[in-house]
């Protein structure tokens, strides 16, 4: 079966303006964008530029905009996608290095500012540290995140004002300020309860539809507002 | 993990927050009691002969003080909400803070001489 593409091209040190080429291929049965995109790259047109590394939705390389929606490449199968033209472009709020390759750096920045990691100030336990099903479940869902960045390129907020941490990096703090292992909650507390943070979420929801793990990142970011308001008491 | 102990000490936008909330949520029980009474409860003729004598008791002046204050409140918050999503030039954003400011107190002048000159 033929399908056409259209894809975004923009190479800032050749072409004045970004531009959009038709690419029309023969498909196979079960092929996602992903592979779309790899037989245009290996077979037509050498130039065009995407990330992409494990091709079964874990590494987050390939998120980008199909037919107006932030997904993976690698998840979305091309016959879900209607019988139009499938219209690819890059993540959108963020710089564009070449063609769906865009610069991550401002989302990685927001998120180092979370402390993504571990904080402990006890003596370190000997043996690994158990949690109960309940504690776990606090934070099961979060911990799926796999920082594509489909989410935070979703936001309207995020793209007016870049400053804002972004729903990725609120997940994150979400992760490990309800993790019962950890003892950074009240720092990162202090980070996120700032008017870039916290409060420049106005529940759009478009993170939520967004992400290609299914997580409901409005509901998160809904519950560290309540407590940071509750820790206002 | 943290509990819920008083951790957060300066505002940085919870209490906007919190306050948007509960001011909306005043305006929403105020809009309705309005409603009953404007429309379902006694002639459902509205003259000065019978709004006056409600007005004019002291229990609907607070109330309508209230509303004043939160419905202020709540509209100039909401405005500043939106324009801090946009507006990131420090200049530009005194200026519309003070002018947001500016209104905010016309209008409260204006609404609190009505309230209180009220008379049956
Ligand atoms: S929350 Fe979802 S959309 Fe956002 S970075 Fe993580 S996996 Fe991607």
């Amino acid at each position: 079966m033929k399908r056409k593409f259209k894809i975004f091209r923009y190479d800032p040190e050749k072409d004045r303006k970004p531009y959009y080429k038709e690419y029309e291929i023969e498909i196979e049965d079960g092929w996602t964008v992903l592979d779309a995109l790899n037989y245009i790259h290996w077979y037509v047109d050498g130039t065009l530029a995407y990330r992409r590394a494990c091709r079964s939705e874990i590494c987050g390389s390939c998120a980008m905009r199909i037919n107006g929606k932030n997904r993976l490449a690698c998840k979305t199968q091309i016959k879900t996608l209607g019988k139009g033209t499938i219209k690819i472009e890059p993540l959108p709020g963020l710089p564009i290095i070449k063609d769906m390759v865009v610069d991550m750096d401002p989302f990685f920045r927001n998120l180092e500012k979370v402390k993504p990691y571990f904080i402990k100030y006890s003596p370190l336990p000997e043996e690994e540290q158990l949690q109960t099903p309940e504690e776990r479940d606090l934070i099961n869902e979060a911990a799926m995140c796999i920082l594509c960045g489909a989410c935070t390129t979703s936001c309207p907020s995020f793209w007016a004002n870049p400053d804002y941490l972004g729903p990725a990096a609120l997940l994150k703090a979400y992760r490990f300020i309800f993790d019962s292992r950890d003892e950074g909650g009240k720092e990162r507390l202090e980070i996120i309860n700032d008017r870039n943070g916290l409060w420049r979420c106005h529940a759009i929801f478009n993170c939520t539809e967004a992400c290609p793990k299914d997580i409901n990142i409005t509901y998160y970011i809904k519950k560290l507002q309540n407590l940071a308001v509750n820790n206002q008491f | 993990m943290i509990g819920s102990k008083s951790l957060v000490k300066r505002n940085k936008g919870a209490m906007a927050w919190f306050l948007q909330r509960l001011t909306a949520i005043y305006l929403f029980v105020f809009l309705i009691a309005h409603f009953v009474i404007m429309h379902f409860v006694g002639s459902g003729e509205v003259t000065y002969g019978t709004v006056a004598p409600r007005l004019s008791s002291p229990l609907w002046k607070a109330g309508d003080l209230l509303f004043l204050i939160f419905a202020l409140y709540h509209g100039i918050n909401g405005l500043w909400q939106v324009l801090e999503d946009y507006i990131r030039s420090r200049g530009l954003r005194l200026f519309l803070y003070s002018l947001l400011l500016t209104l905010a107190v016309i209008l409260f002048t204006v609404g609190a001489v009505t309230i209180f000159s009220v008379k049956a």
